[in-house]
């Protein structure tokens, strides 16, 4: 198809309205050894504009004054202050480290859980078709309506899941989940977890059905039980899809405050806030569009240094 | 042997339907409790011992949903800029969808790269230049800009989930065509998207959800009824009025029904498409 306008060629025009007939020249552009380029040119103009100029952009602001509510001084350079103000500030270490325990605890569970049910699912049990369906259903549903529903079923007074944990004895009384710091960030983590495991379902599922049956028969023979199977044959096939997974899964865990914006907004205290959070706030609240700017950029170089190490490492592995 | 081999299949079998049928429950009984809960009478929900069927079933919150908190002009919006954001998508998307496809040329690989790696630039990043540029165009605070804003990360999402379904038509018939004489163009509309239409559709589905679903943005880039999406109307409702879990439920349950539905719908074509976009990513 790349070879160009071999296979036909164009009759040259007839009459007027042929010279000008849009769907004619069209036609006749697609035959020229550019078309590719053309195809891809609205939507490499559209990211252009709108994904690489606001980033470039975001990072000037980083070394910029930008306070929205204070117009005098706005746009001034400042060189590296809103980064030398992170490091003697308190609160970003916090978010720093409130980010690490959610990122992690979160992705733990949800790639633990998520392997469970595609190895359940896998297995092809009739019935279980209508159970996946019911299963994927979290991960469609909306942030705001996610939150709130979980809000509403731990509530202090009004919430179903303390009833229940009070009826079968695993609670004295109705907790308040989001008062207290001990509790708010294992809470949110939960219902962070019930939202996204369902995407490690479904990308583990993918994978699952492309290893090889003759694997799992061999190590029959071999006598390897079920966890040797998983341990020396699964896992290991499944090495790249889970790298994809659990990349995306951080990106999207390290930039996306919504829920905990929801549920908790950083509280009680500081104990629920995040480093996107954190930046979200200081850009929303106290439009202090500079040091958020920072903030991000600070998120941006953490994921890319992410991404790069474990790329790294699960190759290293490989070889 | 074989006893305990079928021995040990049947507990694993019992296993995995343990597993599953608990965590379906799991995923569903919030969605039937919110479903309960906005059914129920203010009486029903604030008690001081928990009621779990409706004593009287109403359908109060749905009526002050929809005519207290200007539920009606939220959805609107929504499915305005949702609806704005899937023609971009489809407009700008497709073809350089098909493009990756369908042709080997310089550059391809780091253009395509780079369409992946967009999505790891953070939102917030992304937000305030956003936010700032729209203002001084005009586009703060309107359907438009909030699309155009949806389109910065769905966008690159379209292409490689599409490209999955384009990949999966046969060139054959495209082929043939071009030796009856076909344009490239003609070949691309007359045969190659009408074989990847179910591709296409689950594709803009999806996107399609995850614009109706989104939040962070429009907080950020609308100020007024005249562009505010549910998302947003939703969450201000629980700082307007005294935690209102009858409206607050019926607006979620009203606001995911067209999620469920189109889920429902594509969901086969739209699970094979976000899987084989990853297997292959």
């Amino acid at each position: 198809m790349s070879r160009g306008p071999s296979i036909t060629a164009m009759p040259p025009p007839r009459n007027m309205w042929d010279a000008i007939n849009p769907v004619r020249l069209l036609g006749e552009l697609s035959e020229t050894r550019y078309w590719m380029y053309l195809l891809l040119l609205p939507s490499a103009l559209l990211i252009t504009a709108i994904v690489l100029f606001p980033t470039v952009y975001g990072f000037q602001l980083s070394f910029t004054e930008m306070r929205l509510n204070r117009p005098a001084g706005n746009g001034a350079f400042v060189g590296l202050k809103h980064y030398a103000r992170m490091l003697s500030d308190p609160i970003f270490w916090v978010s720093l480290r409130n980010t690490a325990v959610w990122v992690t605890a979160s992705i733990v569970i949800e790639f633990g859980v998520g392997l469970i049910a595609a190895l359940a699912l896998n297995r092809n049990l009739p019935g279980t078709k209508v159970l996946a369906v019911l299963i994927l259903i979290p991960y469609f549903l909306p942030n705001v309506v996610a939150g709130n529903m979980w809000a509403l079923m731990l509530d202090a007074r009004v919430g179903v899941i303390n009833d229940l944990l009070v009826k079968l004895g695993f609670l004295a009384e109705y907790k308040a989940w989001f008062a207290d710091p001990n509790t708010a960030m294992a809470a949110a983590i939960f219902i962070e977890a019930w939202h996204s495991f369902p995407f490690f379902t479904l990308l583990i599922m993918a994978g699952l059905k492309g290893i090889p049956a003759d694997l799992y028969k061999a190590a029959d023979i071999d006598g390897a039980g079920p966890f040797a199977q998983l341990r020396l044959i699964t896992l290991p096939m499944l090495r790249t899809i889970i790298a994809a997974a659990v990349i995306l899964r951080v990106i999207g865990l390290v930039n996306s405050p919504d829920l905990l914006l929801i549920l908790t907004q950083g509280g009680p205290g500081r104990s629920t806030q995040v480093l996107s959070l954190y930046a979200f706030q200081n850009a929303y609240k106290d439009f202090n569009f500079g040091y958020a700017g920072a903030l991000s950029v600070v998120m941006f170089v953490l994921l890319m240094l992410f991404a790069w190490a474990y790329i790294r490492l699960s190759k290293v592995n490989q070889d | 042997m074989a006893q305990t081999r079928s021995g040990s299949k049947l507990t694993w079998n019992i296993l995995s339907y343990a597993v599953l049928i608990v965590l379906a429950l799991l995923s569903v009984f919030p969605l039937l409790w919110m479903l309960l809960t906005s059914f129920k009478v203010e009486d029903d929900i604030v008690t001081r011992t928990m009621v779990y069927f409706p004593t009287r079933f109403t359908l109060d919150s749905y009526v002050a949903l929809w005519n207290q908190s200007g539920y009606p002009i939220l959805v609107i919006n929504s499915l305005v800029t949702t609806l704005m954001t899937v023609a971009i998508c489809l407009f700008t998307g497709t073809i350089a969808s098909y493009a990756f496809s369908r042709f080997n040329f310089p550059g391809r690989t780091p253009l395509m790269l780079g369409y992946l790696v967009v999505r790891m630039f953070p939102a917030v990043l992304m937000i305030i230049p956003l936010f700032i540029v729209m203002r001084n165009l005009g586009l703060f605070d309107t359907s438009l800009g909030l699309a155009v804003a949806y389109t910065s990360f769905l966008l690159p999402l379209f292409v490689w989930m599409l490209k999955g379904f384009f990949d999966a038509a046969p060139k054959e018939l495209e082929n043939a065509a071009r030796i009856d004489g076909s344009t490239r163009i003609g070949a691309m509309f007359r045969i190659v998207i009408p074989i990847a239409r179910n591709g296409l559709v689950a594709t803009c589905v999806f996107v399609a959800i995850a614009a109706w679903n989104e939040y962070l943005f429009a907080l950020m880039l609308t100020s007024s009824t005249g562009s505010r999406t549910w998302p947003v109307g939703l969450q201000l409702m629980v700082g307007e009025f005294q935690l209102p879990w009858g409206m607050l439920a019926a607006g979620g349950i009203i606001s995911i029904i067209p999620v469920i539905v189109l889920f429902a719908l594509v969901q086969r074509v739209m699970v094979a498409g976000i899987t084989a976009g990853a297997v292959k990513g």
